[in-house]
């Protein structure tokens, strides 16, 4: 699926905007410094309620997001105006690692709210929603600005507005993309759970009861046995997740797809494993929203949603010049706060921020490289192997929404002090992050080949390598930079867990973006270091996607689309 | 009647004004049936969609039995090329969402859904999806919703194009015995096809449109007699001489 994106002159733009944003934020509390609080560690008797908190954590995290994709898709696929503000910014927005949004949980949520329980339940949960919001918002757009032209004039001159509208269109269209991108982002709110969870504000780091905190210190203190407990509990339920929602939710939202008729649709669903329950729990619940449905004074609320509307267009009108006096407030205080950031002097480390990026962009492409080496080749061979294709792709998809957070702990006790150690380690663990998301991609592309063409090449005589040489690896070339750029960008975000790990009360790390970062908000609290290093990451990944993924996405959808 | 004065359609391409239709006067009696041909790019669709409501013209004024027609208009329907059913929708729920629109009750909504469909010969396949009818299915589902909401007018937009010679001829047969049924409210049809015989064998009246920009070129009675045949005396010198004007 491959993700929408404007071309517009819009975004550096936006990337300023957003820096400075978050340097205000930084300019927050003074005292983000060394973590000092002694917590006793959890045990294994803690675990259920743990697992239930993370749980709780991670849904409530989710209707956030969904709320928010759904205020802005829509606005993004209704008003091309605000499309184009709105889609760079959602570009940058996913490129800032979660430790990007720290200083600003903490200003928005501990500083102003009190450090009580619900001001640290309610940082985690917003750092839980930067990592599942923004696609999910993609996916929205995505899902409304696919509708077909005809489609929605249909819709329209049947006289079908207000509320019927969302519900007999805007809502099913979204449907297929929606669900696709619920499950990215679970996955991605998983496997950054371990860093959302241990709020450091001020002299105290706060710890919440979930799996991701319980991981992470039980990790660093060495207990592997409650880090594998933890560990466990949390792929029971991804596990549980994906067979019991999501593999039923994909195979029913085929049917909200305009090409469903497409032999390749129904073969998935030949092959989907059953329901396990899901449809007799739907069925119950379609009567009661039926029945909600028919109660529900239609007509008052569509006035309202008109009214409503008219009321929100014209606010925004008369709020025009105002939002414009505090959007430029916003920015002059911006620039003051990157100018105090930036005043010396800086620290030490500060002079390897270029150094560090250059390292982590070289371990990045490393882990690339490796994945590619292992997923071609296993992608040609199950593009002559259909059996073989259709088991891997099920643990392509089993092990994309396994976080790779849960590999770390076997990795580094496997490989620290060994082969290399650190170094390997990590870039083992980018490794992990990115592999499912190539293969899952490629062996898609595979199966897109249609038979007849594969046909018509045997029967010209020519070898499989030949075959694979002309048809199968062109033909999954979009396919491929699909899947690389999600990949590739989701790496530059998950170097803050894999370049500095804690294990056994010592910290292993490289010299990288990643571990500067980390320092920075877990070690010296130091806002110019953190500053820069969020700087030099979000301009290089947005400048890469922009400089080299768009264009080669452009170039090769154009050169190897097979149809048309 | 439906009556266009001096309707005029630009689009913004790339910040120019890129003239779609030029100077369009139209008036279209109750009872007729009127075909739109032309080249492609001569804004026949855009044409449609003016008369039916859903694009507003850049300039000039679309009447309707005198009224100015500002919105959608609720008295006309419209059938689609590529038929624009909701696939999530069963054939039968497709067809009640026009009713749904206008608040029918669920009884009233489901006897006219079902007296519908089984005037366009589809009745059986109420519960099926609209991804396991054939494309001439599918058509006769997208021709039923328009009619369930009991139109005055009806447009249709290369109604036949997507699909295959034998199943169009059948349904274009079809479409002109709904058109000549008197238990059914729609009398005036505008169709727009860039198949001449097409229009010739289904029309009261042709009108020929010009391309770059789009404007009325020729208006075409024909005065065959019903039902006509291609071999009918007269057919292809009509064909012929609109043949001529579009070129």
């Amino acid at each position: 699926m491959a993700e929408a994106r404007a071309t517009s002159r819009w975004w550096p733009i936006a990337l300023i905007a957003c820096v400075l944003a978050l340097a205000t934020l930084a300019e927050g509390p003074k005292a983000l410094s060394v973590a000092r609080g002694v917590v006793r560690q959890p045990g294994f008797a803690e675990l259920p309620a743990a697992a239930g908190w993370s749980l709780l954590r991670m849904t409530a995290s989710y209707v956030l997001s969904l709320a928010f994709a759904w205020i802005v898709g829509y606005q993004a696929a209704t008003n091309p105006r605000a499309a184009r503000v709105i889609l760079p910014l959602l570009d940058v927005g996913q490129s800032v690692p979660v430790l990007g949004f720290f200083p600003a949980a903490i200003f928005l949520f501990v500083t102003l709210l009190g450090g009580g329980r619900w001001g640290i339940e309610m940082a985690s949960i917003f750092l839980l929603f930067t990592s599942q919001s923004w696609n999910l918002a993609f996916g929205v757009y995505e899902g409304l600005s696919t509708i077909p032209l005809e489609t929605r004039a249909a819709a329209e001159s049947l006289g079908v507005r207000g509320l019927l509208l969302w519900r007999s269109l805007l809502l099913p269209a979204c449907i297929p993309t929606l669900i696709y991108n619920s499950i990215l982002s679970w996955a991605n709110g998983w496997y950054f759970l371990i860093a959302s969870e241990i709020i450091v504000a001020g002299p105290v780091e706060y710890p919440l009861p979930g799996l991701g905190s319980m991981m992470s210190r039980a990790f660093a203190a060495g207990n592997l046995r409650l880090a594998t407990g933890a560990i466990v509990a949390l792929m029971v339920i991804v596990l549980v997740m994906e067979f019991a929602l999501w593999r039923p939710l994909r195979a029913w939202s085929q049917r909200f797809r305009y090409d469903s008729q497409s032999p390749e649709a129904r073969e998935e669903a030949r092959f989907s494993l059953p329901d396990l329950g899901l449809p007799a729990l739907i069925r119950p619940l379609r009567g009661l929203a039926r029945a909600v449905w028919r109660r529900l004074p239609t007509r008052r609320a569509n006035e309202w949603l008109t009214r409503g509307g008219a009321g929100a267009r014209s606010l925004g009108r008369a709020l025009r010049w105002p939002a414009l006096a505090a959007a430029v407030l916003i920015a002059i205080l911006g620039v003051v706060a990157v100018v105090r950031a930036l005043r010396p002097p800086w620290p030490p480390e500060a002079a390897s921020v270029p150094l560090a990026l250059l390292f982590s962009f070289l371990r990045i492409n490393a882990a690339y490289v490796l994945a590619l080496l292992w997923t071609i080749p296993v992608t040609l061979w199950a593009s002559d192997h259909p059996r073989g294709a259709r088991a891997l792709s099920l643990v392509a998809q089993v092990g994309a929404s396994l976080p790779a957070t849960a590999f770390f702990p076997v990795l580094v006790a496997l490989l620290v002090d060994r082969f290399g150690g650190m170094e390997m380690i990590s870039v083992a663990l980018a490794l992990t992050g990115m592999q499912w998301y190539l293969l899952f991609n490629l062996l898609a592309g595979a199966q897109r080949v249609p038979n007849d063409l594969r046909e018509s090449l045997r029967s010209l005589g020519l070898t499989r390598g030949a075959i694979h040489r002309r048809l199968t690896l062109p033909a999954c070339m979009p396919s491929l930079v699909t899947g690389s750029i999600v990949a590739w960008g989701g790496t530059w975000n998950a170097l803050i867990l894999s370049e500095y790990v804690a294990y056994r009360g010592k910290v292993y790390e490289v010299l990288g973006v990643g571990a500067l970062l980390n320092r920075a908000t877990f070690k010296t609290g130091n806002r110019t270091l953190l500053f820069l290093s969020l700087a030099a990451l979000v301009i290089t990944v947005v400048a890469f996607n922009r400089l080299v993924w768009d264009r080669l996405f452009r170039h090769v959808s154009a050169r190897y689309r097979l149809e048309g | 009647m439906l009556e266009l004065r001096h309707v005029y359609k630009s689009f913004a391409d790339r910040g120019r004004a890129m003239p779609v239709l030029d100077d369009v006067d139209v008036q279209i009696p109750d009872g007729q049936f009127v075909c739109l041909v032309g080249p492609s790019g001569s804004g026949k669709s855009t044409l449609l969609r003016i008369m039916m409501g859903l694009t507003p013209p850049t300039s000039g004024t679309v009447l309707y039995q005198g009224q100015a027609v500002t919105g959608v208009n609720l008295r006309a329907a419209m059938v689609f090329q590529s038929f624009a059913l909701l696939p999530w929708l069963t054939v039968q729920a497709n067809v009640e969402l026009g009713l749904r629109a206008r608040e029918l009750p669920d009884d009233e909504a489901k006897r006219r859904a079902a007296y519908y469909l089984d005037k366009v010969g589809l009745d059986g396949f109420e519960e099926a999806y609209p991804s396991e009818l054939s494309g001439g299915m599918k058509q006769r589902a997208g021709l039923a919703r328009a009619l369930a909401v009991e139109p005055d007018l009806l447009f249709m937009d290369e109604p036949f194009a997507g699909l295959d010679a034998l199943t169009s001829a059948n349904l274009r047969e079809e479409v002109l015995t709904l058109w000549a049924d008197h238990a059914l409210p729609v009398h005036t049809v505008v169709m727009v096809t860039h198949i001449i015989e097409e229009a010739v064998l289904m029309a009261d009246r042709v009108l020929v449109l010009a391309q770059h920009p789009g404007r009325i070129a020729a208006d075409v009675p024909i005065t065959l007699e019903r039902p006509r045949n291609k071999r009918d005396q007269g057919f292809d010198g009509l064909v012929d001489s609109i043949f001529e004007k579009i070129v």
